[in-house]
């Protein structure tokens, strides 16, 4: 219970020398290393704040990229809209067109088919009653309308124009022809005679005349002088009325 | 070696007498020496466990302390630490047989009072200068003095009294209970110092930082307005 002062001086210094002591082998290197040890924590939370920082920033440059490509998205599906639009217009008025070229041909085929279609009935139709006619007029056939028909021969010869005489009279005085008469039945001396008659005063001179039958005529006669040919028979005259006909109905389709 | 020979003399260093209480003090300056050499040589970032004991002690009084005077914590650091640590090694050590703790001994906590005591004054007059601190004596008025002197002193007395005594009774009751009831008895009673040895630390040096704090504090509040 005694205070001795030589242990009370002692401790003194005993204790500043311990203070010493720990503060250069245990506090400074320990508090050191905590303190490196904030100090790395601290550079850790800093550099992750910092990565932190940057993820927000790049995710809202990714966010406002997006939506600009959004945006941009949209801008190039408008227009692709309306380009594809414009091209679906401009093809529709085209195939239009195209269309209403079509149907026009087809119009005009149809037109020209019908027009084809008609002539031929109109065609058939003429031969039909050519051969109608001409099986009537096969049964009609007697002497006089034979008679009938060289009168008509001998009145058609004796009416030809002069100019037309002459020329006739010119190609066939070139050269010693041979009249070639052809008819449905055997003419009787007193009609050759008339016929060789009327032809010599036609072409002014004397001929000789070669007598032939042909039934096609079915009546009437073919008189051909050289290049010129002159007919007062059933079958030239059909074959003249149908190609008449048909010419007619031709000139009028067209 | 135990109760009254506890502040017996060791040995004769010359015409200087060596006491027991110098003796374990020594020993206890030594251990720890060698201690924090072994350790703060083998300090990593990546600490073991014993590192990681070490920087928990170390961290938790640098909290403490931080947590009472913020400002000042390097420069108080090694003073309050080491009353910490040797106080909790100079209370513990008297549970070894054969060894009496030092804090046991008045001339030790007188000691380490007085040291606390002038680490006060030597603290407030680094912070604000000499005359500036010994004028918070006489503040508000000088008739107050005589009280803060016999504060100043009667505060010392008693960290060294309380823990001289505590310390000093509870070795001696130990030593009267073992010499009564044997070897288990008292047991508990050594259970009770342990948790005695830390709380006596625990407090002197609470008390040490706390007189500092308002040594450094008083000067700290008290500059703005002399300075106006």
């Amino acid at each position: 219970m005694e205070l001795d002062w030589t242990t009370f001086g002692l401790e003194i210094l005993n204790f500043l020398i311990l203070v010493w002591v720990l503060k250069r082998l245990l506090y400074r290197p320990v508090l050191k290393v905590i303190a490196d040890r904030k100090a790395d924590i601290r550079n850790t939370l800093s550099d992750a704040e910092r990565l932190r920082k940057e993820a927000q920033s790049l995710r809202e440059q990714y966010e406002n990229r997006q939506e600009e490509w959004n945006r941009e998205k949209d801008r190039v599906r408008n227009r692709m809209v309306e380009e594809v639009n414009a091209e679906r217009g401009r093809r529709l008025t085209a195939l239009q067109a195209s269309l209403e070229e079509e149907r026009e041909k087809a119009r005009v085929v149809n037109e020209r088919r019908l027009t084809d279609l008609t002539r031929q009935a109109e065609h058939a139709a003429i031969a039909q009653g050519g051969q109608f006619a001409a099986r009537l007029l096969t049964r009609l056939v007697s002497v006089d309308l034979e008679a009938r028909l060289m009168e008509v021969m001998l009145e058609d010869l004796s009416r030809i124009p002069d100019e037309r005489r002459q020329a006739v009279r010119a190609a066939c005085a070139t050269s010693d022809i041979t009249v070639l008469v052809t008819s449905a039945h055997e003419l009787s001396q007193l009609q050759r005679g008339s016929l060789l008659k009327a032809v010599e005063s036609f072409l002014g001179r004397s001929v000789s005349c070669e007598w032939r039958e042909d039934k096609g005529l079915l009546a009437g006669i073919r008189l051909s002088l050289g290049p010129w040919v002159l007919g007062a028979n059933l079958q030239d005259e059909l074959k003249a009325f149908v190609e008449t006909a048909q010419f007619a109905g031709t000139a009028h389709a067209s | 070696m135990h109760g009254g020979e506890a502040a017996g003399i060791a040995f004769q260093l010359g015409p200087i007498p060596i006491t027991h209480a110098i003796v374990v003090t020594w020993g206890i300056m030594v251990t720890l020496a060698c201690f924090s050499w072994v350790v703060t040589s083998r300090l990593r970032r990546d600490p073991g466990s014993l590192q990681t004991a070490v920087e928990g002690v170390v961290g938790a009084i640098e909290e403490s302390i931080s947590s009472v005077l913020p400002g000042h914590v390097e420069r108080v650091f090694p003073f309050i630490a080491t009353i910490w640590i040797f106080i909790v090694l100079a209370n513990l050590i008297g549970l070894m047989p054969g060894i009496d703790a030092p804090t046991g001994d008045l001339s030790v906590a007188a000691a380490l009072a007085v040291l606390v005591f002038l680490s006060v004054h030597y603290f407030g007059m680094s912070i604000e200068g000499f005359i500036p601190y010994l004028r918070h004596y006489v503040a508000p008025s000088p008739v107050l003095l005589p009280f803060h002197i016999i504060g100043e002193i009667s505060r010392t007395l008693t960290l060294a009294v309380r823990l001289f005594g505590n310390m000093m009774s509870l070795e001696m009751a130990a030593l009267l209970v073992l010499l009564v009831a044997g070897f288990l008895v008292p047991v508990p009673l050594l259970l009770l110092h342990i948790v005695e040895a830390l709380i006596q630390a625990y407090i002197f040096g609470m008390l040490a930082l706390v007189y500092l704090a308002g040594a450094i504090q008083t000067q700290a509040l008290r500059s703005p307005s002399d300075k106006g």
